[in-house]
């Protein structure tokens, strides 16, 4: 590891990385816009000038060298000093914002990125309050550049990152500079509009408000937005992200640094995968079937009605024709709860992973970024927790086969997909069951024969963990609270099983690792301060 | 004794493009004489022959070659032809009259180098010129000088034009190979330096069209001739260009180091000035070197000792590698001098030179993006009789940003074209305040009225922003 000094400060980093990231990460607010960890270096915006302690030519001394380096292109070396709080360099700097400056419009009360937007803050930080440009302002055109993204190239301030980013971490390469010299403008080609399942993150990418999301567009001032960590339930390999939400309202969704999963990036499906929680249709209160079909119940009275419904079914014995349909949408505590709880009811109930939606193929881009075909969160959570509990056990191909010959007079099916997945194989295998339990977020065809039906919560308004297709525990936060009228899984489950008190994640999960050791541990990305990106 | 023109010995040769004319004259024995010795030898002979690069900067090209890596596999030699530097047309006149000169430079070159490949980047506007180079390809091809196994040497060599679109910026080195490539003829940030990774990622040598002509030259009249003529510094012969109202505007070889006075006025070069007119300015290096002050200023009763911060007559500026940074200047450049008379007003010059910059920066770095162009429109509205003397000031302080500190931008065109404006309004400020004091009072302010009413109406964006900023 080497040490470096910059600015009188001895900052030890990793090795080759450039003095700009040491910097970054020793907490330094060093000003740049073209730089991005994740991205090639261009070294174009100039921001990130400094000065460097070099040999004389002659004398060998060291000595302040009369020329600027760009921090971001000069890779760090053991025992160099640089310094960015002299005045050359903040000179520099303040040249730099004013021609940054020069023909940006001042729409900042409009603009959606302004309360995060870096130009606001160098200008701030770095700049001068005056300009001395009197000429007439050059005005780019605003641009519709794709289904889901909108150029303003006014405030563009041509760093490139989104180009690079459809360049190298995409590979699709939709965006290109096009005319020279001041007359910059980003486009993308005729006929080509951005369109990729990555899009999305050249939005966060932009440092100023030049790349927007139609989908946020003029929806929220960013600094009303409250931030949750999250992890994104739209595919198996756990993207971690941030939740922003105001008053009790998703408003977007962000990629949350993850050095092990997601790096800087997430997929479109996780960018926009929230708006289910926002359905019309979303059911919102528990209902069980009396003689004149289903009718409202209330929560309260919720356990006891199915404890009671079960004894009926079952009878006495160790419930061998009970089957529990565990989601892989579910946390592992909810499943780990609930597994439980059946199993001390009934010792050989059958315990099944439910349907694991998978949609085309993994899909892997050039620098490493997969999009897994496995729609689910927590596929592998609730099969470790299924081989813990060991016992009857089955497929969700097998259990339909069987349910079908009617071989189960009670089941419990946990659902909470975002999407519908209720086939008519399942609804007519179901529909053989004496006493069903559906445990979901939307109406669907099991309605119909269901005797209990329970609504259950988002992931948005839950917590616990998801252990994603590599077997990487992540926790995510409970982001907004559950619809009117529903209870959060892990609360009703908790309550089932005959606790008392609010349910915690966390307390259960140190429940869970008395037995299952892996789950003592979670892993949670280290944070990036916002000056950082 | 009397200079013998080499590089444009064959300019009035009928059919001097065809080889076997070329051949006639001695042509393809440097090639030969280059081929029996090693090619670290040939390195060493250009070394001590001080061959400086002539496309501007004017580094020693045998040095350059040093840097490539001894255990390279693969080297490409890329022959920058694109000559857009705006008074100058020496590569052209090579190109048109002598392309087997050129040729024999990128044989002996290759070889030096260990090149299997070389690429001869060409400016988009050389229609003519692409043809006539391609077909003394075609004959040098046929006659073994470029293929496998040229003169039983073993050595082989292939031979390629590729044009370019029209980009000042693919003349700076990076930016030629970029454009070579196939991509947007950005300039690349150094290092890595094209002789460690240039062209498709591989050890590369850019040479300049003139100094890649010197070659056989040097080869077949030795070392010793080289260094002979010219200065102590800049060694060899030089195409000299001129234009501009002198009598007999174009291009003249003479040995590195004759003055700018020579140059307009000599008998074997401009010949004065047309209608007897005085030099008001004299750009010597292309636009983007600086300028220097003509003969109707006094003379400097010193000469041995410029001073470019007096009026005086510049024109004894020697055009050499050294010379001229003594007299405020970047480099010598493309030695292509354009003259600009008494009667033209100096505003037209700057609206000229940053016009150029404005529309021929490339867009990557922001200081040279955004600063050129708002020197072009500060110099727009100087020359509508709408300047303040401010704007001056403001001229100074962007031309420098541009590049006057070293490492402010990726390549050289932010120095290119910084230096010329500072240059021009430190040295003609006089006639500059003079301009603007025979404005109309409040011409300025009623011209940014009309052209930004935000910034004159705004008390933070005033109109008089530029003199309370710091």
């Amino acid at each position: 590891m080497p040490t470096i000094i910059i600015d009188g400060q001895e900052i030890k980093c990793r090795k080759g990385i450039p003095v700009l990231q040491a910097a970054l990460d020793a907490g330094m607010n060093i000003p740049h816009y073209c730089y991005h960890p994740g991205l090639s270096v261009v070294a174009s915006c100039r921001l990130c000038l400094m000065e460097m302690k070099m040999p004389h030519p002659q004398t060998r001394e060291l000595g302040w060298d009369p020329k600027l380096f760009p921090a971001c292109q000069t890779p760090v070396k053991r025992g160099m000093e640089v310094r960015f709080n002299s005045e050359k360099v903040r000179e520099s700097q303040r040249h730099l914002m004013e021609y940054y400056l020069l023909n940006h419009p001042l729409d900042c009360p409009v603009c959606d990125k302004a309360g995060e937007c870096n130009l606001q803050d160098y200008a701030e930080q770095f700049g001068s309050a005056t300009s001395r440009m009197v000429e007439q302002k050059q005005k780019n055109p605003k641009k519709d550049i794709g289904p889901h993204t909108l150029l303003y190239s006014d405030r563009c301030v041509l760093c490139k990152r989104c180009i690079r980013f459809v360049a190298e971490i995409t590979g699709t390469g939709e965006m290109a500079v096009v005319n020279r010299g001041s007359r910059n403008e980003i486009d993308v080609f005729p006929g080509m509009p951005l369109d990729n399942p990555l899009q999305g993150n050249v939005v966060d990418l932009c440092p100023v408000g030049a790349l927007l999301d139609k989908s946020f567009l003029y929806k929220q001032r960013v600094w009303l937005l409250r931030t949750t960590k999250s992890v994104s339930p739209a595919d198996s390999r756990g993207q971690t992200i941030f939740i922003d939400h105001n008053e009790n309202g998703i408003h977007r969704i962000r990629p949350r640094y993850n050095e092990r999963v997601n790096e800087w990036w997430i997929s479109d499906e996780a960018r926009f995968g929230w708006h289910h929680v926002q359905r019309e249709e979303r059911l919102d209160q528990p209902r069980v079937r009396n003689s004149d079909g289903l009718r409202p119940e209330r929560w309260e009275e919720l356990p006891q009605v199915l404890r009671q419904r079960m004894q009926t079914t079952l009878g006495e014995g160790g419930g061998s024709e009970l089957a529990l349909i565990l989601s892989p949408m579910m946390s592992c505590e909810e499943a780990w709860l609930l597994a439980k709880h059946i199993r001390e009811m009934a010792p050989e109930a059958t315990l099944v992973l439910g349907h694991v939606p998978i949609v085309g193929e993994d899909r892997t881009f050039p620098k490493g970024f997969v999009i897994k075909a496995e729609k689910c969160p927590n596929r592998r959570g609730v099969e470790t927790i299924i081989e813990h509990f060991g016992g009857n056990t089955s497929t969700w191909s097998d259990f339909l086969a069987q349910a079908v010959e009617g071989k189960f007079k009670a089941a419990c099916v946990v659902g909470g997909y975002t999407e519908e997945w209720v086939t008519k194989e399942v609804a007519a295998a179901l529909a053989k069951v004496e006493l069903l339990v559906v445990h979901d977020l939307f109406p669907s065809a099991l309605d119909e024969t269901a005797a209990i039906q329970i609504p259950s919560a988002t992931w948005a308004e839950r917590e616990g963990t998801f252990m994603n297709c590599d077997g990487l525990i992540q926790p995510f936060e409970r982001a907004i609270p559950p619809l009117e009228g529903v209870k959060a899984d892990g609360q009703f489950f908790y309550e089932l099983a005959g606790e008392t008190g609010l349910y915690r994640a966390k307390k259960v999960r140190e429940m869970m690792a008395a037995e299952l050791p892996q789950f003592a541990e979670v892993f949670i990305p280290c944070d990036v301060p916002r000056h950082a990106h | 004794m009397a200079f013998e023109p080499v590089l444009m010995k064959h300019v009035n040769v009928p059919n001097s493009t065809a080889l076997t004319v070329y051949k006639s004259d001695g042509g393809y024995e440097g090639a030969a004489k280059a081929l029996k010795m090693k090619p670290d030898e040939v390195v060493d002979l250009v070394k001590q022959a001080n061959l400086r690069g002539r496309g501007g900067a004017g580094f020693p090209a045998g040095i350059k070659w040093g840097f490539l890596p001894p255990d390279r596999e693969v080297t490409y030699l890329c022959v920058n032809a694109d000559e857009s530097e705006p008074p100058t047309f020496c590569n052209r006149i090579t190109i048109e009259t002598d392309p087997h000169m050129l040729l024999e430079g990128i044989l002996i070159a290759g070889y030096a180098t260990k090149t299997t490949i070389a690429y001869i980047y060409m400016r988009g506007e050389f229609t003519e010129q692409f043809h006539i180079l391609q077909k003394a390809i075609d004959e040098a091809c046929a006659a073994g000088y470029f293929g496998k196994n040229i003169l039983g040497s073993g050595y082989d060599l292939e031979c390629y034009i590729h044009r370019g679109a029209g980009a000042y910026v693919c003349g700076e080195e990076t930016g030629l190979i970029e454009s070579l490539e196939g991509k947007r003829g950005w300039p690349r940030i150094k290092p890595p330096f094209p002789a460690v990774e240039g062209a498709f990622h591989k050890p590369t040598v850019v040479n300049n069209v003139e100094t890649l002509a010197c070659l056989p030259h040097i080869l077949t009249r030795g070392v010793e001739w080289f260094t002979s003529l010219g200065t102590e510094t800049s060694a060899g012969p030089k195409m000299y260009c001129v234009s501009g109202p002198v009598n007999r505007p174009g291009c003249y070889e003479a040995p590195l180091g004759i003055s700018c006075r020579e140059l307009i006025y000599g008998e074997d070069f401009g010949q004065g000035m047309r209608d007897g007119k005085k030099v008001k300015v004299v750009l010597p290096g292309g636009l983007s070197m600086g300028a220097l002050r003509g003969d109707m200023f006094p003379k400097n009763p010193n000469p041995d000792q410029p001073d470019p911060k007096q009026d005086y007559d510049e024109l004894d500026c020697i055009l050499d590698f050294d010379d001229v940074r003594r007299y405020d200047l970047l480099g010598l450049g493309t030695a292509a001098a354009v003259v600009v008379p008494e009667d033209v007003d100096i505003r037209e010059v700057l609206v000229n030179i940053t016009r150029f910059y404005a529309l021929e920066s490339c867009g990557q770095c922001t200081q040279c993006r955004e600063g050129t162009m708002w020197m072009y429109q500060i110099a727009q509205r100087l020359r509508a009789g709408a300047g303040r003397v401010c704007d001056l000031n403001l001229l100074v302080e962007i031309s420098q940003n541009l590049g006057m500190m070293p490492g402010l931008s990726i390549c050289g065109l932010s120095d290119g074209g910084g230096w010329p404006v500072r240059n021009l309004v430190q040295k003609f400020r006089k006639e500059f305040e003079q301009r603007i004091a025979e404005q109309g009072a409040d011409a300025a302010a009623r011209r940014i009225k009309e052209i930004n009413p935000a910034a004159y109406e705004s008390p933070i964006r005033g109109y008089q922003a530029a003199e309370v900023h710091p």
